[in-house]
């Protein structure tokens, strides 16, 4: 989220935090005329670690700007992290940091990456989160 | 004229609509208002309801909306000359699809992020709902028909592109799996995947396949039916496997694609300062379909596509942050498949041939331009990659492989869906059987475009096709007629000047009954007896849309409340 409507943006945010995607929470399609594939049921919320990492963050750190990728989102991806990451590990830094963006289910702080979404759980995340956004 | 100068023309006119047509829209028209609590902040769940940068949702937007149909169009409406195919490319990206995009997301962000097909049942009447559910059967069915039959062509006559295309799929299954298991970064894998990819072009060249052989064999007139049976198969199969096992990866290496091809054509373009071989206006031989109609059907995609509004309705409106944003993703996703449709039109005008004469020898009739048309796409664009230093033999491959891997995946994509319309169809008919089986449900959704691919005939294969690609075109506009009545209804409720809407919306229904019209006398006459009951059920659901529209409108216009925060239908997500 980038804050409430009418006042979002980037420029504002304390921080930008990435949440891409895990490979397998895929919203692939086909292009004009067949995508993208809906899904077939409805989402149990509870069990996904995107939603509930997401929603960790809106609690706990609302300050921050948080965006949701898809790992195939490789044209806004990439410019995004290697902007943000420049400023704060220079520009072969932040090649390695847009490498490692493309890992499906990374956290990533400012371009950087701190963590896997399917490997922490909502409550360290935050705290990863946390101290990377205040470093 | 150097392509250049079209091209660099286009580019100032799209950015001065969007500057200026898609700022009164959004005021004006849709009433884009920044302070409107968005779905994605109401209704925020980090799953699918997500406020989302407008760039990221762009970019998310435009990969789902960006594929083969925008070739396909232009590269058969160059037979009518180049002026007419651009002018409607260029109006209609403009005062259609822009149209058309932006209202289904805006409709959509005050409908609680609901897809256009169930808006159409609050804002239209309850019969629109099945309404929707007969066009998008039929406009997947067609897709899917289409695809198929654009591929065969392809393989045919490209027969050194059959081993880089079949390869790429256990390539993409090996790649997806790698980058899910070793939880590895997914774009060098991926780059590395349109590497060998490419490598294996060098290899197709060297060691081509035909299916001549087995189709004799078969008793099979047209190989090419062969390669469409082949690829029904694969989408049978492909379709019952997980997203993120085959589509996803191939989706991936797709997005790098899709750059490189854009690339290749801008640059080949600047480079080569290829200049316009085809005549401004062709002198079409007696008897040819005429402009009007079927310019403006066999050009759906890349002028305006009722496919973008399921995209809009369905996905994109659920990440939208603000709804200011609705300009800039709605419009600008237009404007991007109006640039690819240009692309499209310039290959096939001044990449495929350098002189009048060589240039009308590929398009001296309507039947061998439908026929030829991705063929010559297909060459135009080699010469483009062929300007930059690319071998021409490799340069026409690589372009084939790249339609293909585009068409293919829309294929896979299609019959997924088909899938799931032919369920909800037999839900509403009480069909339990066919409504619970997806095995029956995927078999049908296979069935129907194969016949369609294989069954009409009579006439050429170039015929066949161009008549094939005219009824995707009437369904995918009716799709977008269906959009825009929505859109209208919503508009005239709101107590605003509907005259955007509507002009678009007027011409579309105006050019697709006529063409229906005159393709249902000359298939009677014809005794093409597929094509003419399909046409007539096609030509019923468009005087039904008129209808449904038009009664929809007079009663907006009679309860019309002039509020800008109309009450929001029920749109908890349990809805959507």
């Amino acid at each position: 989220m980038s804050g409430a409507p009418g006042t979002a943006g980037p420029a504002r945010a304390v921080g930008r935090v990435v949440l891409v995607r895990p490979w397998t929470d895929a919203r692939s399609g086909g292009g004009c005329c067949a995508g993208p594939v809906p899904r077939p049921h409805a989402h149990d919320a509870s069990g996904d670690p995107v939603g509930a990492a997401y929603r960790a963050l809106r609690g706990e750190l609302p300050d921050l700007d948080v965006q949701v990728v898809d790992v195939a989102n490789t044209a806004w991806l990439l410019p995004a992290v290697l902007r943000r990451a420049r400023a704060r590990v220079g520009t072969l830094g932040a090649l390695r940091c847009a490498l490692g963006a493309t890992r499906a289910g990374s956290v990533l702080v400012d371009g950087q990456r701190v963590g896997d979404l399917e490997e922490l759980a909502p409550d360290e995340l935050v705290a990863v989160v946390r101290r990377a956004a205040t470093a | 004229m150097p392509a250049i100068v079209v091209a660099a023309a286009v580019g100032v006119l799209f950015f001065l609509a969007y500057r200026h047509y898609s700022s009164y829209l959004a005021r004006r028209v849709y009433g884009s208002d920044a302070a409107f609590v968005t779905p994605a902040h109401r209704f925020s769940d980090g799953i699918d309801f997500v406020p989302t940068n407008k760039h990221v949702v762009f970019g998310h937007h435009f990969t789902s909306v960006a594929g083969a149909a925008p070739i396909v169009g232009p590269a058969i409406a160059a037979f009518w000359g180049w002026g007419p195919a651009l002018a409607w490319i260029v109006v209609g990206t403009i005062f259609a699809a822009g149209v058309h995009d932006m209202g289904s997301l805006a409709v959509s962000v005050r409908h609680g992020a609901r897809n256009i097909g169930s808006i159409a049942h609050d804002v239209i009447s309850k019969r629109a709902r099945t309404l929707f559910l007969l066009i998008i059967f039929f406009l997947l069915t067609l897709v899917n028909a289409v695809f198929a039959v654009v591929i065969g062509n392809l393989l045919v006559a490209n027969p050194g592109a059959v081993i880089p295309i079949f390869v790429e799929i256990p390539l993409a299954i090996g790649i997806g799996q790698y980058i899910y298991r070793s939880r590895s970064a997914a774009l060098v894998p991926s780059l590395i995947g349109v590497v060998v990819l490419y490598a294996l072009i060098w290899v197709g060249l060297q060691v081509p396949i035909e299916v001549t052989g087995l189709a004799d064999a078969l008793g099979v007139d047209n190989p090419r039916n062969v390669w469409v049976v082949i690829l029904f198969a694969y989408a049978f199969i492909a379709s019952r496997l997980p997203v993120w096992v085959l589509l996803q990866p191939r989706d991936y290496i797709n997005s790098h694609q899709l750059f490189i091809a854009l690339g290749v054509i801008v640059a080949g373009i600047a480079v080569g300062w290829n200049t316009i071989a085809a005549p401004l206006v062709n002198d079409v031989p007696e008897g040819s379909p005429s402009i009007f109609p079927f310019l403006f059907i066999t050009i759906a995609c890349g002028a305006i596509s009722g496919f973008h509004s399921l995209v809009a309705s369905g996905t994109t409106a659920k990440q939208i942050d603000n709804e200011a944003d609705v300009r800039h993703v709605g419009y600008l996703g237009a404007v991007g498949e109006g640039a690819l449709a240009v692309g499209a039109l310039l290959a096939v005008t001044a990449g495929v041939a350098a002189t009048r004469a060589d240039w009308t020898a590929l398009y001296p009739d309507f039947d061998t331009a439908s026929g030829g048309a991705v063929g010559n796409f297909v060459n135009g664009v080699g010469v483009f990659a062929n300007n930059l230093g690319v071998p021409l033999d490799l340069a026409v491959i690589f372009a084939a492989v790249v339609v293909i891997s585009f068409a293919a995946t829309t294929m896979d994509t299609g019959v997924r869906l088909q899938r799931y319309v032919v369920q909800e169809i037999a839900e509403v008919l009480g069909w339990q059987r066919l409504a619970r089986n997806l095995t029956l449900a995927g078999i049908v959704a296979v069935v129907v475009p194969l016949a369609m691919a294989l069954l009409p005939g009579g006439g050429e294969a170039g015929y066949t096709f161009g008549v094939l690609w005219q009824l995707f075109g009437t369904t995918n506009q009716l799709t977008a007629g269906l959009a825009l009545a929505v859109v209208a209804v919503w508009v005239v409720q709101r107590g605003r000047n509907p005259v955007a809407v509507l002009v678009p919306l007027a011409f579309l229904l105006v050019m697709t009954s006529w063409a229906l019209i005159v393709n249902l006398r000359n298939f009677v006459d014809d005794g093409q007896w597929v094509l003419a009951p399909l046409d007539a059920i096609i030509f019923v659901l468009a005087v039904w849309l008129v209808v449904e529209a038009a009664l929809a409108l007079r009663r907006a216009s009679g309860s019309s409340t002039g509020s800008e925060h109309e009450p929001v239908p029920d749109d908890s997500p349990q809805r959507r």
